[in-house]
C-alpha cells in the first residue's frame, strides 16, 4: 500500500521554484511547475549535488556543480554530463498539503 | 551547423583526460562517422579530476563515477582508446603522430587535450618520495589517500585550491594538518581579500595550522618524515608533504611542433591552434575571453568540458565560438564555494546573504563600480542567476544586492558598466 508523507504546503514554494526537504529521512528536492508539483530525489545522478540548490528554467532543474539539466517531472536527464535518470516520486496534493509517496 | 561525417578521415586526440573525452564524444555524437583515435599517457580511462581531492581521497567515491569513457563507451561510440602511450613526436608535414613504444597514426585533423602536470620544488628529488605527494591523477589520489591512512600530520606547501581541498579532506580523516603559503593570504591569485580572509578561519576553525607570508627554505627528509625550514627560521615537521604549488601546462609536444604558446596553447575562440588543422582544448589552451577583455588559460572543469565541445564541434564545420566567463567549485568541509569571472580584480565586495557565516555571495565590484565577478558560498543557485546577468551584459543594483527578502532572480539590475 502506498504510503503518503506530508511535505510542505501548496503555498510553500511559487512556479519555477524548488524546495530541499528531508522525508523519513530522505532527501527530496520539490518543484513547482504551472501549479502541479513534482518530487525528485534531492541528490543529482552524476555528482554530489542537491538539486534543491539547483536553477529551475523551462521544465528542467540544472546541477549547480556540473550545468548538467534534469526533467522536473520525470527525472530523466536532459544534458551532458548527466547520462543516468534521477528517482522521481509520486506527488499529490491534498486539501492545501503536498504530500509525496517514497515507496516506489 | 552542417556537420560533416568525414567518413574516410581520421581524427586524432592526444590527451586522456577530461577535455579529450568530450572531444571523442562530441565529434561521434555530432555526426563523425571517420576513424576517431585517443592517445592517453595515464593508464586509465579518462576520468573527471574534481573528486581526486575531495570523496576519492576520502575514500568515498569510486572510479566508476568519475570515468567518461570506459571500454563499453568506447566501443559504442568507436573511440580507440590507446592507454598509458606517451606521444613523443607529431610530424606535421606527414601528419604522423608517434607513440614511445613505435605507434603511429596518420592523421586528418589533430586535438591536444595535455592538460598540465603538478608544479614541484626545484631540488626535491633527493627526499624520501614515498612521503612527497602531488595530485594531479588519479594514481597520485590513490597514493595520498593510501598515505594519509596512516599519517597523523601532513604539511601542505601552497594555500590554493587544491592545498586548501587536501587541507579539508585530511581533518575529515583525523590528520593534522599545516598550510605553509608563501603570500601573504591564500588564493590570493584568484580571490579577494574578503575571500582569503574566511578561507582562513574556516581552516583554523577546523583546526588546521595556517602558516601564510613565509616562503620555503629548505626541505629535508628525517627518520619518519619530512621537515621543512620556513625562510624565517621555523621548523615544521610532518609525516607527507603535499605540493599544492599549481600546475604548468604541459606544452612539450605542442612546442617542439612549434605551435604558438604564451604559458600554454594559443587558440582562438573556437579551440584551434596556429596552426588550423590542430585544436587544442581543455587546461593546456589559453583562449579569447571576451568577459575578461584578454586571453585566458582556465584549470576547472566546466572549461575542460565546454571548450572541448567546441572545439570538436568546430573541426566539424560548427560555427559555434566558447564564450563563457570563468566558473568554478570547490567544496571544503561540506561548503560549497563557486567563484564566477574574476573576482580577484575587484576592490569593492557587497555581500549578500552572510557568506562569512555560510550562506551568501560576495559580488565583487572594481573601482568604477563594473561587477567583475562573485563567489557563493552555499548559495549556488544566487551564483546561477549571476551568472545569466553577466553573461547579458548586466549586474544587480548594488543596493538591491543585499536584499535578501527578494529572489535574486526578480532583483533589479543594471548595464554591467561604470558608474559615474
Amino acid at each position: 500500500m502506498t504510503e503518503w508523507h506530508d511535505a510542505a504546503a501548496t503555498d510553500a514554494l511559487s512556479d519555477d521554484e524548488v524546495l530541499g526537504l528531508s522525508i523519513a529521512g530522505v532527501p527530496v528536492a520539490l518543484f513547482r511547475q504551472e501549479g502541479d508539483f513534482f518530487a525528485l530525489h534531492d541528490l543529482c545522478s552524476h555528482g554530489a549535488a542537491r538539486l534543491s540548490d539547483g536553477f529551475v528554467e523551462n521544465g528542467c532543474v540544472e546541477c549547480p556543480l556540473h550545468q548538467g539539466l534534469i526533467d522536473i517531472r520525470s527525472g530523466a536527464p536532459c544534458s551532458a554530463p548527466i547520462t543516468e535518470p534521477v528517482r522521481s516520486y509520486p506527488v499529490r496534493v491534498v486539501g492545501d498539503r503536498v504530500e509525496i509517496a517514497l515507496d516506489r | 551547423m552542417t556537420a560533416i561525417p568525414q567518413g574516410g578521415a581520421t581524427y586524432v586526440v592526444v590527451g586522456g583526460g577530461q577535455a579529450a573525452a568530450w572531444i571523442a564524444r562530441t565529434l561521434r555524437t555530432e555526426g563523425f562517422t571517420g576513424r576517431l583515435v585517443l592517445i592517453g599517457e595515464e593508464p586509465h580511462w579518462p576520468y573527471e579530476r574534481p573528486a581526486l581531492s575531495k570523496a576519492f581521497l576520502q575514500g568515498t567515491g569510486s572510479v566508476e563515477a568519475i570515468t567518461l569513457l570506459n571500454p563499453t563507451l568506447a566501443e559504442e561510440a568507436r573511440v580507440e582508446c590507446w592507454l598509458g602511450q606517451r606521444v613523443t613526436a607529431v610530424d606535421r608535414a606527414a601528419r604522423i603522430v608517434t607513440t614511445a613504444d613505435g605507434r603511429s597514426v596518420a592523421y586528418d585533423t589533430l586535438f591536444l587535450a595535455t592538460g598540465g602536470r603538478a608544479r614541484r620544488l626545484p631540488g626535491l628529488d633527493s627526499l624520501p618520495s614515498d612521503r612527497v605527494h602531488t595530485l594531479r591523477t588519479l594514481t597520485e589520489s590513490e597514493r595520498l589517500r593510501g598515505a594519509l591512512a596512516g599519517a597523523r600530520h601532513l604539511l601542505v606547501l601552497g594555500g590554493g585550491w587544491i592545498g586548501l581541498e587536501v587541507a579539508a579532506t585530511a581533518r575529515a580523516l583525523g590528520v593534522a594538518v599545516t598550510v605553509v603559503e608563501a603570500a601573504p593570504r591564500l588564493c590570493a591569485r584568484t580571490m579577494p581579500p574578503v575571500v582569503s580572509d574566511w578561507l582562513h578561519t574556516l581552516h583554523e576553525s577546523h583546526g588546521v595550522r595556517m602558516v601564510t607570508g613565509v616562503g620555503v627554505a629548505g626541505v629535508t627528509g628525517t627518520a619518519g618524515g619530512i621537515a621543512v625550514t620556513l625562510a624565517d627560521g621555523g621548523r615544521l615537521e610532518a609525516d607527507h608533504l603535499l605540493l599544492g604549488i599549481g600546475i604548468e601546462p604541459e606544452v612539450g609536444l605542442a612546442a617542439a611542433m612549434g605551435l604558438a604558446l604564451d604559458d600554454g596553447i594559443v587558440v582562438d575562440a573556437q579551440g584551434r591552434t596556429s596552426d588550423p588543422g590542430i585544436f587544442a582544448a581543455g587546461d593546456v589552451a589559453r583562449h579569447p575571453n571576451a568577459f575578461a577583455g584578454t586571453s585566458l588559460r582556465l584549470e576547472s572543469w566546466a572549461n575542460a568540458q565546454n571548450q572541448a565541445i567546441v572545439a570538436a564541434r568546430a573541426a566539424l564545420g560548427g560555427t559555434g565560438v566558447y564564450a563563457e566567463i570563468p566558473w568554478f567549485w570547490s567544496d571544503q568541509y561540506g561548503v560549497n564555494v563557486q567563484m564566477l569571472g574574476l573576482p580577484g580584480l575587484g576592490t569593492h565586495a557587497v555581500a549578500r546573504g552572510t557568506p562569512e557565516a555560510g550562506s551568501g555571495c560576495w559580488l565583487m565590484l572594481d573601482g568604477s563600480g563594473v561587477a567583475v565577478g562573485a563567489v557563493a558560498v552555499n548559495a549556488a543557485r544566487d551564483l546561477r542567476v549571476l551568472r545569466k546577468l553577466l553573461e547579458d551584459g548586466r549586474a544587480p543594483l548594488p543596493g538591491a544586492w543585499t536584499d535578501t527578502t527578494t529572489p535574486v532572480q526578480r532583483l533589479p539590475s543594471r548595464p554591467n558598466v561604470g558608474l559615474d
